[in-house]
């Protein structure tokens, strides 16, 4: 192993390179740029090839160009530039071109705050484009050094899913200097538990079966099996027609291939206190989960039955992780309340749920603390200056 | 040499695609004809190329056609995609692009600009149907000025791209196309020596060629869906360059040819991971 004091940005680039990405394509952003830069640096070295794109829409179309010849590829921005993928991310979708996208999530709407974390784009990577039709793919790491070992994972999931797949993380992330592991060898690769999943070839013409099965060889140009692509619906060679039927079809592999395959993301969790029936359990992801952790350790020792459970897979949503009936609370970086949402709608009905956001800045352990204790004493949550969001 | 369409077809398309659903006296079939011949005539094989489309009619239409390996990109985008595309395929697979004017000039323009500008090794074949016959004939970018269409009834007033010595060949020229020609769809053998140069360019190549659109576009402009009409319409309207008349909307011929005098954009690209990657530096 060689460690490094290093950004997450540089983190993810060598997580890339251990996955066998050969294409990046991007588009300066705060506070993805560093990014772009590292792989700039690096992917020469590693024989692959770094391009800067007119926009963000054509970033992700390189990307998949050059994914659907064979390499693999990535992409990386901030908020207002994954909105620009909606369009090459519904086609990836379609094309089922497998590819990375990395979102560092800041202050929003719009450009909003550029050097501060925030999570917006919840329901965005779920949606990340038009038309509905599918599932998303979202990993959310909390730290450097996972954000390397997401990276890893989403590549390897993109491959056997065959569709492109977003790593959601947050200014704290990518920009932070934190202690990164990076793999030296291929013991330590497997050490580290790094799955690297080669590229299939496709055989064709075939464009896929309509079954949920993992593991088709995306459609290959260049490679002279007759393969068909496009944006319509298509056949099982990939012609495109303009029915029902076979739109369904179509829908239902972009549906239950991920759906039927709730084994591949089970282990994507974390949880703490979690074993004894914890009166209020504590949900979130990236970096406040780790305020959140902190805060859950001090409940903890002040005899408060206080569990955390933070979600790595956002989607699919693990809707298992949230069977018990007692209290929750969503902590987010965001004033509306995004994840809140789905645990309402993932938790038993007489559970309570509340919301407790901050959002460019993180929550302090104080806040989080006099919150527990609120919610365990059934008090009611309310916003705290301009600062804190709470119900 | 093929030139009968059963032979062509037979070596190069799927008969699933052809005929296609075009309506019935559209012009696009004649520009796919002269692009095949070219292809033809060139002696490349299916296996040569890599056959990339866009949405409206001229992306529809031509989707899947092609026998080998064919994508249909998203509006605009199939420039963009080509691109990345191009640094993974092989440098001796060509890539062809059946595109429409909507594609190329109004919501891909900026694509295919960086694409002109970094020389990427495509050819693009704008099938221009004067405007957005898909979607039930509105104005585009190259619809002749003063044309009736369903979103200008009162004639299109707005400057086009090849009105007033704004010709998009000139924004292309200043791009950094290597390869540009224009032809309507009735010129034949004249049109397919433009491809064949377009197709031998290892660079950025476009030919523009508007064809006739009877349904929407003829319908509208001139009231009549008859497509003698609208033939004779576009052909008494073009001249080869350097022979224009005063009423010449499309003067055609080789605009520019520039062909193999810059580096192409993937070679260039893969030149220089390789020499960072041996030696550290450029």
């Amino acid at each position: 192993m060689k460690r490094f004091l290093e950004t997450g940005n540089f983190a993810i680039t060598e997580g890339a390179i251990l996955a066998g990405c050969r294409f990046f394509c991007g588009y300066p952003i705060t506070p993805a740029t560093e990014l772009a830069e590292a792989m700039s640096f690096r992917l020469p070295q590693e024989g692959g090839v770094y391009l800067q794109a007119e926009d963000e829409c054509a970033a992700m179309h390189m990307c998949i160009g050059a994914s659907m010849g064979g390499m693999k590829a990535m992409t990386a921005t901030s908020g207002p530039g994954f909105i620009l993928y909606a369009d090459p991310y519904g086609w990836a979708l379609g094309c089922e071109m497998p590819m990375v996208v990395l979102n560092s999530g800041r202050v929003g709407p719009v450009s909003g705050i550029t050097g501060a974390p925030g999570q917006g784009e919840f329901y965005l990577t779920r949606y990340p484009t038009q038309g509905g039709n599918y599932e998303a793919v979202t990993l959310a790491p909390n730290s450097a050094q996972e954000a390397m070992s997401m990276v890893v994972e989403a590549f390897y999931l993109s491959e056997r899913l065959r569709m492109p797949v977003t790593v959601l993380a947050d200014q704290l992330i990518t920009d932070g200097f934190e202690d990164i592991s990076v793999p030296e060898n291929e013991d330590e690769i497997k050490e580290m538990g790094f799955k690297v999943w080669p590229r299939k070839s496709h055989t064709g013409p075939d464009f896929y079966p309509f079954t949920d099965e993992l593991d088709v060889p995306p459609v290959q140009m260049g490679n002279n099996a007759g393969g068909l692509c496009s944006d319509w619906t298509p056949t099982v060679e990939g012609f495109d027609v303009e029915e029902v039927e076979a739109h369904h079809q179509h829908a239902y592999r972009l549906i239950y291939k991920v759906r039927n395959h709730r084994d591949l993301f089970n282990h994507l969790y974390d949880e703490k206190f979690m074993d004894d029936d914890p009166d209020l359990v504590v949900v979130s992801y990236g970096t406040p989960s780790r305020v959140v952790n902190t805060a859950v350790d001090r409940a903890r020792a002040q005899g408060l039955k206080v569990g955390a459970l933070r979600l790595i897979n956002l989607w699919p949503f693990p809707d298992e992780h949230f069977s018990r009936s007692t209290k929750y609370l969503a902590v987010e970086l965001n004033w509306d309340g995004e994840l809140v949402r789905e645990v309402q709608r993932a938790v038993p009905k007489d559970s309570t749920v509340n919301f407790l956001g901050t959002c460019g800045d993180l929550p302090t352990i104080p806040d989080l603390l006099e919150t527990f204790e609120k919610i365990l004493k059934n008090q009611p949550l309310e916003r705290k200056g301009w600062i804190l969001e709470a119900w | 040499m093929q030139y009968s369409s059963s032979a062509l077809v037979d070596k190069y398309l799927r008969t699933r695609k052809i005929p296609s659903t075009a309506c019935s006296g559209c012009g696009l079939g004649i520009n796919h004809k002269i692009v095949i011949q070219a292809i033809s005539e060139l002696g490349l094989e299916v296996a040569d190329i890599v056959w990339g489309t866009s949405i409206g009619c001229a992306g529809r239409q031509t989707f899947a056609t092609w026998k080998g390996d064919g994508f249909a990109g998203t509006h605009g985008r199939a420039y963009a995609i080509a691109r990345g595309l191009r640094i993974a395929l092989p440098r001796e697979k060509k890539i062809i692009l059946t595109v429409g004017d909507g594609d190329a000039f109004g919501i891909g323009l900026m694509h295919l600009i960086h694409a002109a500008r970094s020389n990427a090794d495509m050819t693009v074949i704008v099938n221009d149907n004067l405007g957005y016959q898909s979607t039930g004939g509105q104005f585009g970018f190259t619809t002749p000025q003063g044309a009736k269409t369903d979103s200008s009834p009162y004639g299109m007033f707005e400057h086009n791209l090849m009105s007033e010595g704004m010709d998009v060949m000139h924004i292309l020229v200043g791009a950094g196309a290597t390869f540009l020609a224009r032809h309507v769809a009735m010129d034949g053998p004249r049109a397919v020596e433009s491809v064949k140069k377009a197709i031998l360019n290892t660079g950025f190549s476009l030919v523009h060629m508007p064809f006739p659109c009877p349904t929407n576009f003829a319908s509208r402009e001139l009231g009549s869906r008859n497509q003698v009409n609208i033939y004779r319409w576009i052909r008494d309207q073009a001249a080869p360059l350097g022979e224009e008349k005063e009423n010449t909307v499309w003067a055609t011929g080789v605009w520019h040819d520039k062909s193999n005098s810059r580096p192409e954009f993937s070679e260039h690209v893969w030149n220089s991971v390789d020499k960072i990657r041996r030696t550290g530096s450029l």
